[in-house]
């Protein structure tokens, strides 16, 4: 890595316009004879080009289901998807199968969990990582396998073209995931997801694959969706922060806004129940009560109430809507009673930092 | 490693004042791990002869004191939970000792093995995958009582599940539902539970909340802490997360392919990591703040774990160590020592042949390897 690898950027967009716009996205899980399961709520969210915009939660808050339906991978047996996802201008979930096909892996691409099960075991990697280009870019076995080795090296594989000949299981975990992020990068797709990229790995291979997302962020302009659950990521990397619980958007805000100064109970209890590196010992952690699955799926009024401490009948019979916080740049808060400024909580965790 | 009696007295003479209680009775060691190995054979051809061996665990001295917590941080691959099913006996040890208040473990087999494993139990990370999911929850807690003839009549067992799942924070309809009914939070207070329900005196902690939600880990680690205040029990806690194992352990050792790096008590060893691989550690980890992530210093560390059926000789981490040096690094394997450091104590102890050197500035680190921003450069070795 490190060689200079000049990246076409293609169509300039319309100034203003984002590189992706969702707009109400709602997903149900249809099952027959039962209520179709709430899985996503309407959410919305804009992404620019060379901008990261996190989506944070817990299992079950919808992050993923999102990043499928983005991607057009839900398959339409048992899932209803509704909204608009504006990706350069045209509605992706409007086009036909085929048409998502050419998209998938040349403009937007995606990179999962795990990457052992993400690869095809028994096919070499060489193979797999050639597809892509041969698919998308026509080109011929060998300009692709020259392509893929200098792909592998540039997101810091060892050796790459010895690894085009090896088979998935005799790589490392990190390796495997670098192998994943080169394939999403093949096509030099225009927006990438990001799924828990780094959840399955170690903290000093994180720390490698953070800072490659980051310089692709910088280098080439790609717009990077990062789906994750830990806060520690979020801070490091992306400019602008969804919290998602229960399917919606619960706060939106710039990363330093949000860690400073977290408004909606869930986020300021999540930042205030984790242990942190610089706290002292002993100091007692404060937890979000209950757990996810005890109330999803939620009917009517605020999914969090059941958890939060602050939780009165309104919230209860009715959901609050995400309104903009006044006074926080571009601050969006989806609650009835918002933790006041400067909160107590926060407060604690950040004296606690301060030693 | 051939001094592993001196460990046991260093960690205490004021360590850390205003510390919680439990520290006060740690005079008394309970588990003591003298040069603890654990080789796995490769066995390879049709004779299965044996070509080689996995060092999994090579070399580990610890010190545990009674209603303490050790903490072990490691990454995936170093050998923690070998480690950790070793002193419970569950993996053969290759050589080494094991004792567990005063008995040692590896000497007994079969019948006293067994009646020895009810002061032991552990807490493994996938709540679902250790629990029976054909069992009750009722059925889960008095399998390992009745094992150890603990139940005595039937009012006395009800009492004592009541105790039991009061003390992990479950109603008594629990008893009835089987593991599925939970939610993960609330299957690892059932694990917990289980092991609480033969009395031990150690409870060695696999990973117990990295398969948890965010929001729900807090929970079970106050809830670890609630139950060693109450029933003083110690605690070996196996984890990677740095923040997680910071905040419950009084003592911390850092494992790098089968052996302790550095040990230190935990507060020191966070606030001044000495082994280049701590530092990286520490630096790597990232931190819910962006003020702090804005600004701090990543060490970038090349590379992967090297294979532990290979591991490279003279100091393991010399591969991968931006500070390594041209003599010894490569040649001698560091042991695990104090420091020649002023205001650096006793029980901290490092195992790098240049740990003092580096503190002191003396050794800077390559530089290539020191990153800024977003600048990656990894050099593959």
């Amino acid at each position: 890595m490190g060689r200079p690898q000049s990246v076409p950027r293609r169509t300039a967009q319309a100034a203003g316009e984002p590189m992706l716009r969702v707009e109400d996205l709602s997903i149900k899980f249809v099952r027959r004879g039962q209520e179709p399961t709430i899985a996503v709520d309407s959410i919305s969210f804009d992404v620019q080009a060379g901008q990261t915009v996190g989506l944070v939660g817990e299992s079950g808050c919808g992050k993923s289901v999102t990043a499928l339906a983005i991607m057009g991978l839900l398959p339409p047996r048992g899932n209803r998807v509704e909204g608009e996802i504006h990706f350069d201008g045209t509605d992706l979930l409007s086009l036909s199968d085929k048409q998502m096909r050419d998209r998938r892996g040349q403009e937007l691409a995606m990179v999962f969990q795990d990457p052992l099960s993400s690869l095809n075991p028994v096919v070499p990697l060489g193979v797999q990582v050639c597809e892509v280009l041969e698919r998308h870019k026509g080109m011929r076995h060998g300009a692709a396998r020259r392509r893929s080795a200098e792909l592998l090296d540039k997101v810091g594989v060892p050796d790459p073209t010895r690894r085009l000949d090896e088979y998935p299981h005799q790589l490392s975990g990190g390796m495997r995931q670098r192998a994943l992020i080169a394939m999403a990068l093949a096509c030099e797709p225009r927006l990438l997801i990001a799924d828990e990229p780094t959840t399955a790995l170690d903290v000093t291979i994180q720390a490698q694959i953070l800072a490659l997302l980051k310089e692709l962020v910088t280098e080439s302009g790609t717009a990077l969706v990062m789906i994750t659950h830990d806060l520690g990521v979020v801070a490091g990397l992306c400019d602008q922060v969804n919290v998602l619980y229960g399917g919606r958007i619960v706060e939106r805000a710039d990363r330093f806004e949000l860690f400073a100064r977290p408004r909606h109970p869930y986020t300021n209890g999540l930042l205030a129940s984790i242990p942190r590196l610089n706290s002292p010992r002993g100091q007692r952690l404060k937890p979000v009560p209950g757990s996810v699955a005890d109330n999803i799926p939620w009917q009517v009024g605020c999914a969090f109430s059941p958890r939060c401490g602050a939780a009165s009948e309104l919230c209860r019979a009715e959901a609050p809507h995400l309104e903009r916080d006044e006074g926080g740049a571009g601050h969006e808060i989806r609650c009835h009673h918002p933790v006041g400024r400067p909160s107590e909580s926060a407060d604690d965790a950040r004296s606690a930092q301060d030693e | 490693m051939s001094e592993p009696t001196s460990a046991s007295p260093a960690a205490e003479p004021g360590t850390r004042p205003g510390d919680s209680p439990v520290t006060s009775g740690a005079e008394d060691v309970l588990v003591e791990v003298r040069d603890l190995k654990v080789h796995f054979p490769i066995r390879r051809g049709f004779l299965r002869r044996t070509t080689g061996h996995v060092k999994a665990v090579d070399g580990v001295d610890l010190t545990i004191h009674r209603g303490n917590t050790y903490g072990l941080v490691g990454e995936s691959g170093c050998g923690k939970s070998t480690f950790g099913r070793a002193v419970l006996q569950l993996e053969q040890v290759t050589a080494g000792q094991v004792m567990l208040d005063g008995i040692d473990l590896a000497t007994l087999s079969g019948e006293a093995l067994r009646r020895q494993r009810r002061h032991m139990q552990m807490v493994f990370q996938d709540p679902l995958g250790s629990l029976d999911p054909r069992q009750s929850v009722e059925s889960l807690l008095l399998e390992g009582m009745k094992a150890h003839s603990m139940t005595g009549d039937a009012n006395q067992a009800r009492a004592r599940l009541r105790e039991l799942l009061s003390a992990v924070g479950l109603p008594m309809s629990a008893l009835n539902r089987y593991p599925h009914e939970f939610s993960g939070g609330q299957r690892q207070r059932i694990g917990i539970a289980r092991a609480l329900s033969v009395e031990p005196q150690l409870i060695i902690a696999d990973e117990p909340v990295s398969a948890l939600d965010v929001s729900v880990q807090a929970q079970v680690i106050n809830l670890l802490e609630d139950l060693q205040r109450e029933l003083g029990l110690t605690y070996l806690v196996i984890a990677h997360d740095l923040a997680v194992v910071r905040h419950i352990s009084d003592q911390v050792g850092v494992m790098y392919l089968g052996s302790i790096v550095e040990e230190a008590d935990a507060d020191e060893l966070y606030s001044r990591p000495l082994h280049p691989y701590t530092r990286a550690l520490m630096s790597a980890a990232p931190v819910p703040d962006p003020e702090v992530e804005g600004r701090r210093e990543q060490i970038l560390l090349s590379g992967d774990l090297p294979s532990p059926a290979d591991p490279p000789v003279g100091c393991r981490f010399h591969t991968r160590c931006p500070w390594k040096q041209d003599t010894l690094c490569a040649t001698s394997r560091p042991t695990l020592l104090p420091v020649n450091l002023p205001d650096v104590p006793a029980a901290h102890k490092v195992a790098c042949h240049w740990a003092d050197e580096i503190e002191r500035g003396v050794i800077k680190p390559s530089s290539s390897r020191q990153a800024e921003g977003p600048q990656t450069g990894q050099i593959p070795e």
